[in-house]
């Protein structure tokens, strides 16, 4: 006797080859569809085709069948076995068991169908992203041609503001200038900064690795805004640990610069107490070493919301500070990214009414002593006399023109002017200059074209040319120095950086 | 009449349920239910002046590595290899599927179509066939009843030879 419940889980069938029951055998699973003399093809229609290809003497099994009795579908596994007489066909119902498998399935397929949705939603949002970046870029590009152009005239106001403060002026008038002057920095600064920012978006900002000695960049910066500092009723600070080695390789420019931001700021919120700039060691290592730049001041401070926006872009124009401070806000971003891409990290602590610190951290590669450098004391720019020098400038820009040939005449050089290349190309063949200074983008012919004929003309074959150009990077610079130039001068340019360019020249002959 | 055994075989939810279901019932849903084991269903069709009882296997959907079991096939006259066109999966390796489910069955041809027409513009499937490595016996779609009779057809007159 078999239980009822083992009984009613399975049964067993013996049909002929052509599928006709013959016998049940045992079990009683549903036994009600299972009548002898009829075809089991009803009841079980997958034996169709199946059964008459049966091998011989073989047990053969299929797993997850349907069977439906009593309009029930029962999920079973079928054992067929074909002996030389008839087929035995045993029937397992493993309704249960498939129930489970559906389940694990479904998830199965579900999470699947769910991942594939989210993977599909992604690739729209890289793509979104990817137009994103596209309209970033544009604008970035935009911007930089933007201060690239504002670049030129801005030159032209500086120098002549320069030019006439020199002047003898009445009071008003000085007043004026004054206004003026500031003004121009001003906007300087902001036409520098927006072009800082595009090219770091753009991934164009190039540092340079040069030795650098970071107490002589701190004690300058700091020498700097001392001498600014007219009313005296903020104390400025300096303490410089002597853990720190004197030189690194580095970017002192933008060293110079994330420090200047950062104290110029400090200055601009602090009205009564101190502003310190703070230079302790971090770590020293064989090959690098790292330095903390800390600039604390007992300003105004901040609350923890604006803390946390501060190296945001444009940040300032929410607190609308900049109409009292001036500049366009970019300064903390600037300075973030700058330190950033020196492989540096920026943080700030601030509370309100009480003060800020702002903490740089910058890595620097170390300077491994082979021999002392000879001493190459700088050149006292504001007392040498270039008298005697000849000098040929070519600039399509009567403005630049003047400001060039005014600083030089200040140095007692002998100017030659011209503003076009062509007529140049003419007085190149006719008189010798030691430093030919030449415009990029001219008409007619090119300060690039130019130069290509250098080794055509009659005369000034060794003579240095410079490149006076608003195409200001790295990349340019190389550039103009493969094509022949001596060097390079971006504009807009200081009578300093100028001069000194060309006293190199000077002491040649 | 003659019957005859035939399956549906290709990953899960390529749509071999639909298609059937589309071809037997003339339904559709948009619903997904994964087949469990085996659904046989079937339908008489005419091939020429013969009528035939396709006995349609409906065989639970593949993943990947996994294989049919082979006995599924015993006494097949014919097998049907459906790929979404949609998802590339279900097609990168077609060749080898395909190598693999003559070999279970021991059947030389294999309809080979793809479903889910209705998701792609005929741009897009134009060039998807063109990158598949094998011939694409029909481009259907369960869901706007697109070439389903004629895949049927096609595996009918296979499931003679
Ligand atoms: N848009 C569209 N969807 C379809 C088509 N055919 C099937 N589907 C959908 O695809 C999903 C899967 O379809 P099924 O027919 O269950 O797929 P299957 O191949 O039987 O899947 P398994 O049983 O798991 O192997 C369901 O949601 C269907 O509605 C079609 O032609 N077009
Ligand atoms: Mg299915």
């Amino acid at each position: 006797m078999i239980p009822s419940k083992i009984d009613s889980v399975f049964i067993e069938i013996t049909t002929d080859f052509k599928g006709v029951i013959k016998r049940v055998n045992a079990g009683g699973f549903a036994e009600k569809e299972f009548i002898v003399n009829e075809s089991i093809f009803f009841v079980c229609p997958f034996l169709i085709g199946t059964l008459e290809a049966l091998p011989l003497d073989e047990f053969f099994s299929m797993e997850g069948m349907i069977i439906t009795s009593n309009s029930i579908e029962f999920n079973v596994d079928v054992e067929l076995f074909r002996s030389k007489k008839s087929i035995s066909v045993l029937i397992h119902d493993r309704t249960k068991v498939y129930r489970f498998v559906e389940q694990l399935n479904q998830s199965r397929n579900d999470v699947f169908f769910a991942k594939r949705e989210i993977s599909e939603k992604n690739k729209e949002l890289a793509r979104l992203r990817k137009v994103a970046d596209k309209a970033n870029e544009e604008k970035t590009r935009f911007l930089a041609m933007m201060s690239h152009e504002v670049r030129n005239p801005l030159t032209a106001i500086l120098g002549y503001t320069d030019m006439i403060s020199e002047e003898p002026l009445g009071d008003k008038a000085k007043e004026y200038i004054g206004y003026l002057t500031s003004a121009g920095e001003n906007l300087k600064v902001i036409v520098n900064d927006i072009l800082d920012l595009s090219r770091i978006e753009a991934g164009k900002l190039e540092l340079v690795s040069e030795e650098i000695n970071i107490k002589e960049i701190v004690n300058n910066c700091f020498v700097n805004y001392k001498n600014q500092q007219k009313d005296k009723v903020v104390v400025l600070d300096l303490v410089v640990s002597s853990a720190i080695s004197d030189i690194v390789f580095g970017d002192s420019v933008r060293v110079t610069q994330v420090l200047s931001n950062l104290l110029s700021n400090a200055l601009k919120f602090t009205k009564k107490g101190s502003v310190s700039l703070e230079v302790e060691l971090v770590y020293a290592g064989k090959k690098t070493t790292e330095i903390c730049f800390k600039i604390v001041d007992t300003g105004r401070g901040m609350t923890v919301e604006q803390t946390a926006k501060i190296f945001e872009e444009y940040q300032q124009n929410e607190l609308n500070d900049n109409r009292v401070f001036g500049g366009a806000g970019l300064g903390l971003s600037i300075v973030k990214r700058l330190v950033e891409a020196m492989n540096g990290t920026i943080s700030v602590f601030s509370e309100l009414n009480v003060g800020s610190t702002f903490s740089v951290e910058i890595p620097f590669k170390k300077y491994i002593e082979q021999q002392s450098k000879s001493g190459l004391s700088r050149i006292n720019l504001e007392k040498m006399s270039l008298k005697g020098m000849r000098i040929l400038i070519v600039d399509d820009d009567l403005l630049n023109q003047k400001i060039t040939s005014h600083f030089l005449k200040k140095k007692d050089v002998t100017v030659v002017v011209f503003n076009n290349g062509l007529e140049a190309l003419e007085e190149l063949d006719n008189q010798s200059f030691d430093v030919v200074l030449l415009d990029i983008n001219m008409p007619g012919i090119t300060g690039e074209e130019l130069i290509q004929r250098k080794s055509s003309f009659k005369k000034n074959n060794n003579t240095a040319f410079i490149a006076l150009t608003g195409n200001a990077t790295q990349k340019d610079r190389g550039n103009y120095l493969s094509l022949g130039f001596s060097d390079v001068i971006f504009k807009p340019f200081k009578s300093d950086e100028l001069i000194e360019k060309i006293s190199v020249f000077f002491n040649k002959f | 009449m003659i019957a005859k055994k035939v399956l549906l075989v290709g990953n899960f939810g390529v749509g071999k349920t639909s298609l059937i279901r589309r071809f037997v019932l003339s339904e559709f849903s948009e619903d997904y239910i994964s087949t469990i084991g085996v659904r046989v269903s079937s339908k008489i069709v005419k091939v020429g002046n013969e009528e035939i009882k396709l006995l349609i296997w409906d065989v639970a959907g593949t993943n990947d590595d996994e294989k049919i079991p082979k006995a599924y096939f015993l006494g097949a006259s014919a097998a049907m290899y459906v790929f979404d066109l949609s998802r590339e999966e279900t097609y990168v390796n077609l060749k080898n599927q395909i190598e693999v489910v003559q070999e279970l069955s021991g059947l030389k041809n294999i309809t080979v179509v793809g479903n889910k027409k209705d998701l792609l513009t005929s741009n897009e499937i134009d060039h998807l066939i063109k990158t598949i490595s094998v011939p694409v016996n029909l481009i259907t779609s369960a869901k706007e009843n697109e070439n389903v009779e004629d895949a049927f057809t096609i595996l009918a007159k296979q499931s003679l030879n």
